[in-house]
């Protein structure tokens, strides 16, 4: 299954650092939005995005609210959504959860658990 | 009788004007220290107000500061990104060439066999052979060189991951400026009601602060594992509870 990554953080070093490492792990194809409005934008346009990797505090549209769109869109409902944050606290995660991301990586991360997490999800799937 | 009517009032109305001087009387030292303590205290007061008025205006240098801060740590991590970056793909290069390097002295080594296979009745050859063999090999080299820059590759790698504390302390930053401009806000508020004026500027300070800034006012570095541990629990809890749902659906 070829993967098309829609990589979705207000800050370029991290953005930068999730992409790197997904390069590290053989993934090669890449989409970049710098907060939640942008990444609706770019899932718009772009119908190969099959996974979303996305951060938690972002201005313009969260990534909370972003999940929260993309599950709430019929066209987009089934797309795999990695949330990878700060946030670390229970409730958070748990609203994290509840907004149906399909799994949840807390910064900072190693490439072994973001390894691990997309392999979950894509098992999943 | 109007008249006796009229005195009797005057009377009445003295004697009010004489229970008033005589508490007035009693009142007069009060209202002196009132007067004596407002009279120290508003001076006092006036240095407040000055005070919170200036260390007002300083807040947005402040922040100014702490902005400044984060680009300037953001370039930088974007330039040791750069240099990574860089590093990785001078790495990758030079680990390509070794592995050509390697294939092509495989085959080499097939056709060396051959050779040696041809030229092993003559004694010369034999001796020359030995000779050759019994040279270092570059080749020889290059597993353990290919072990180096996959160590290097990898300590390169770690660099970068280590670059996250960068959007974590920007954060962590960007959440002291929203505690100083709360701060600032009070305390203009307190200005204004201690002194009508309003503090100078005090439009242009708040222009500063984006409406748009996110943050996670919580967030931290930390090589501790314990709260992705949370996150693995609550969500293969969830994972679970789907399972059970289905197969609790499949058996009804």
């Amino acid at each position: 299954m070829d993967i098309k990554f829609l990589v979705v953080d207000d800050s370029v070093t991290m953005r930068r650092i999730v992409i790197n490492s997904l390069r590290s792990l053989g993934y090669s194809d890449f989409v970049e939005a710098c907060d939640g409005k942008d990444a609706l934008d770019k899932l718009g346009m772009d119908d190969g995005i099959n996974f979303v990797i996305t951060d938690w505090n972002m201005p313009v549209l969260s990534g909370l609210e972003l999940v929260k769109s993309i599950r709430g869109d019929e066209k987009h409902s089934k797309l795999a959504i990695l949330m990878v944050t700060t946030r670390g606290v229970k409730e958070d995660i748990i609203e994290a959860l509840q907004a149906k991301v399909n799994n949840y990586v807390v910064k900072p991360f190693t490439p072994q658990i973001l390894k691990e997490k997309i392999e979950q999800i894509l098992t999943a799937v | 009788m109007k008249k006796v009517s009229n005195m009797s009032e005057l009377f009445e109305r003295l004697n009010d004007l004489k229970v008033v001087f005589f508490y007035g009387q009693k009142f007069i030292p009060i209202i002196q220290s009132i007067i004596d303590f407002m009279s120290e205290t508003v001076p006092l007061l006036e240095d407040i107000n000055s005070s919170i008025s200036d260390s007002t205006i300083k807040i947005p240098k402040a922040k100014d500061q702490i902005n400044n801060v984060t680009n300037a740590t953001e370039l930088a991590t974007t330039e040791i990104l750069d240099t990574v970056d860089s590093i990785s793909a001078e790495i990758g290069k030079v680990e390509n060439d070794l592995k050509t390097i390697q294939a092509k002295e495989e085959e080499r080594n097939i056709i060396w066999n051959q050779i040696k296979e041809s030229l092993s009745k003559d004694s010369n050859s034999i001796d020359l052979i030995n000779k050759y063999e019994n040279l270092d090999s570059v080749t020889s080299i290059i597993p353990r060189l290919l072990q180096v820059f996959d160590k290097t590759k990898n300590d390169v790698n770690n660099i970068a991951l280590s670059l996250q504390v960068q959007d974590i302390t920007s954060q962590q930053l960007a959440s002291v400026n929203h505690l100083i401009e709360s701060v600032r806000q009070r305390l203009s508020s307190l200005v204004m009601h201690l002194d009508e004026t309003e503090i100078k500027d005090i439009e242009s300070l708040q222009a500063i602060i984006p409406d748009t800034a996110a943050f996670n006012p919580e967030a931290i570095y930390t090589k501790s594992k314990e709260k992705q541990e949370t996150a693995d629990i609550l969500v293969n809890n969830r994972l679970k509870k789907a399972s059970q749902d289905e197969i609790d659906k499949l058996f009804s």
